[in-house]
């Protein structure tokens, strides 16, 4: 997860109200920023990043919302309508990488090895879509899945993938649509108002 | 003294839909009440449409004020007090609409807070019950406006705690329910997001009983009664009697109903969304009754007077006051002030001072799911605590700036350990849940591997629920509210 853009210098003696939407543009071009891998289905570190952004934008305009225009409740309402699309998505990447890597290190020898070497050296590129204590937990050699059940996993990764494309595909519509109605621009526009 | 010798006054609340007066022999824990009247004046389709308080309106209210004066007097009341609430705090006219009643009648009319509102409101809706055999019960008073619904929890006459949560009759009618009568969808949709919303409601009591006051909740009882769903005699609502009530309802026309029960088309139009609220928060507490009080803020203005005289109104501001230094809020809006209701001083507050009171009320929001994480009674404890410490998180990313960066730095290592904690076990339950409903549903020749992967998950969840008592189990809390409370410099918190 990408690490909050920080905010810079603040006057912290000025109005809530001024300091509230300055924050918010920030979280606003942090959001943007992930936009450019909307188009890149695969992209998932890059989409859930877009998540993150999203909902810390979200989370500034709720806690400042006494001091916004009654419209921030409707960008929040759409913000978190993206950030639940998004959500999903993730679950379905992180439940797919999972599989993956239980097919992949579950036979011993050569693959078993293999799976361990891919998870260390992703996790020191620090770019694991698991947490690596799951996955040590998971490709606990003692526990391997026998020929049955493995054959469960193979059909569940399939049909993950397959959900997966729905709800990139549902992501991807409500985004498009979002850039239609100049999503951005209604944002910079509300902020802009007292 | 006995309570037919004790004084007579009269109360009036000028309210956004009604104006009310009671007159009553009052003593400082019972009233004896001699006469109750009600106008419908709706003052607040005005401030809603205008901003303002229209001249036709203002004529209204003064002739209801004049001809309840008359009333009270004729009572030999010896005192009349008037508060006015939600749509007069919020007219633009308020102060010119305040003077000109003072002028027009010669009534005194009380300008109350929203906090001061709440305190009243259960004053007057449960000195009944207190009188009761069990005193200090635990109890709740939901009073369902339009706008807004306030609740306040206690133990007998000592309250707990007290939240505004901006759901009432009216907004839910508006914002979800708007047909007539209501179809099934907008029906799911507003009950998904009442559940939604008193699901994230942090109450700090349960409660045995739940009173409701104010017009729906009385409505709902009088057509419960009416349409045979209760007998004419109980005062309480059951679940049953709600569900025959919505049933009733959202099949048949607004209009209907009101000419058929004789009961004001406006009122009626917004009944369908008050039961549902109703029903929500009976679901909250786990409750299949509650009873229905008649009364409310102005009973609670003569008790008050009675207790304080002539200083009631400075007593309960300063009771509200002290209330609110620990008071958390329902849902999701963090009011950055308790004590004023200009938005303009919401707006012109410095930042220092606002940040100082989210972080405060936020982290406390979020250090009191630690229990329920460890207790593991309800699921959603986890994910309920992991959201809390985002949202304290983005605060925390907000007054950065204003903090000391070194004991920033180490509150924020803390929080993000304990989301990151919160994150591991939350997302193994997100993937577990869903395992778990798709065992059901694949084919048996597949249902071996969900079954291992579901085992392994639950091995390692348990070890991050090991991780999560560990770390809460070490957890000061003392510690750490006074280390973030530390973070913002006393300087920089002088808005002079």
């Amino acid at each position: 997860m990408a690490k909050a853009k920080a905010i810079g210098k603040l006057d912290c003696q000025a109005p809530t109200g001024e300091i509230a939407r300055l924050i918010a543009r920030i979280r606003l071009e942090e959001m943007y920023d992930w936009t450019q891998y909307v188009g890149s289905p695969y992209y998932t570190k890059e989409l859930h990043n877009l998540r993150i952004a999203a909902k810390r934008l979200r989370y500034t305009l709720e806690m400042f919302e006494e001091v916004l225009p009654e419209h921030s409740k409707d960008i929040v309402e759409e913000l978190t309508q993206l950030q639940d699309e998004l959500g999903l998505l993730h679950d379905s990447d992180v439940l797919i990488a999972l599989l993956r890597l239980c097919l992949g290190g579950q036979e011993s020898g050569t693959a078993y090895q293999k799976a361990l070497a891919h998870v260390e050296k992703q996790k020191r590129k620090k770019k694991l879509m698991v947490p690596p204590e799951l996955v040590a937990s998971i490709l606990d050699p003692a526990n391997t899945p026998s020929a049955e059940e493995r054959y469960g996993l193979e059909h569940l990764l399939m049909q993950e993938q397959h959900i997966r494309e729905e709800r990139y595909h549902t992501f991807h519509e409500h985004w498009r649509w979002l850039q239609k109605q100049d999503f951005r621009r209604e944002i910079v526009h509300m902020l802009d108002q007292f | 003294m006995p309570i037919d010798q004790s004084p007579v006054r009269g109360a009036i609340d000028i309210g956004s839909n009604t104006i009310h007066i009671v007159v009553a022999h009052s003593t400082p824990d019972d009233l004896d009440i001699l006469d109750d009247e009600v106008d419908l004046v709706r003052i607040g389709e005005s401030v809603t449409t205008t901003g303002g308080i229209s001249d036709q309106k203002r004529d209204e209210t003064f002739a209801v004020l004049q001809r309840y004066k008359t009333l009270a007097e004729q009572l030999g009341a010896a005192n009349i007090l008037v508060v006015a609430t939600e749509a007069i705090r919020k007219a633009t006219n308020s102060s010119t609409f305040l003077e000109q009643m003072q002028q027009e009648t010669g009534l005194t009319v009380h300008l109350i807070s929203g906090d001061v509102e709440a305190l009243l409101t259960f004053l007057g809706a449960t000195y009944e019950t207190v009188k009761e055999a069990n005193p200090d019960a635990p109890l709740a008073v939901m009073d369902l406006g339009g706008g807004s619904t306030e609740l306040i929890t206690a133990h007998g006459p000592h309250i707990t705690w007290l939240t505004s949560i901006p759901i009432g009759s009216g907004w839910l009618h508006d914002r979800y329910m708007p047909s007539d009568p209501p179809h099934a969808e907008e029906l799911v949709a507003a009950r998904t997001f009442l559940q939604g919303y008193f699901q994230e409601m942090q109450v700090q009591q349960e409660v045995s009983t739940l009173i409701a006051t104010g017009g729906s909740a009385n409505s709902l009882l009088f057509l419960a009664q009416h349409a045979d769903f209760l007998d004419a005699s109980v005062h309480h609502l059951t679940i049953d009697a709600l569900k025959q009530c919505e049933s009733l309802l959202t099949s048949t026309p607004a209009a209907a109903i009101a000419e058929r029960y004789g009961q004001p088309l406006e009122r009626t139009r917004i009944l369908p969304a008050g039961c549902l609220v109703i029903q929500e928060m009976m679901a909250r507490f786990q409750l299949t009754e509650i009873q229905v009080s008649p009364h409310g803020i102005r009973e609670g203005v003569l008790l008050a007077y009675a207790r304080y005289g002539e200083q009631w109104l400075e007593r309960l501001q300063e009771e509200a006051r002290n209330m609110c230094l620990d008071k958390p809020e329902a849902g999701e809006s963090i009011p950055l002030q308790h004590d004023e209701t200009s938005d303009n001083s919401a707006y012109n507050k410095p930042f220092a001072r606002s940040g100082q009171m989210m972080l405060h009320e936020r982290l406390h929001k979020l250090l009191d799911w630690r229990d329920e994480v460890l207790k593991q009674e309800d699921s959603e404890a986890v994910h309920k605590m992991r959201v809390a410490s985002r949202r304290f998180r983005a605060i925390l990313d907000a007054c950065e700036p204003c903090c000391d960066a070194r004991r920033f730095q180490k509150v924020y290592r803390e929080i993000k350990q304990m989301a990151d904690l919160l994150g591991a076990a939350r997302d193994t339950d997100v993937m577990l849940q869903k395992l778990q409903e798709q065992h059901e549903e694949v084919p048996l020749e597949e249902q071996a591997g969900v079954a291992w992967l579901i085992d392994r998950l639950e091995t390692y969840r348990k070890e991050k629920q090991r991780a999560l008592e560990k770390y809460f189990g070490n957890l000061d809390k003392e510690t750490l509210k006074r280390r973030v409370e530390s973070c913002l410099p006393k300087g920089a918190q002088n808005d002079g």
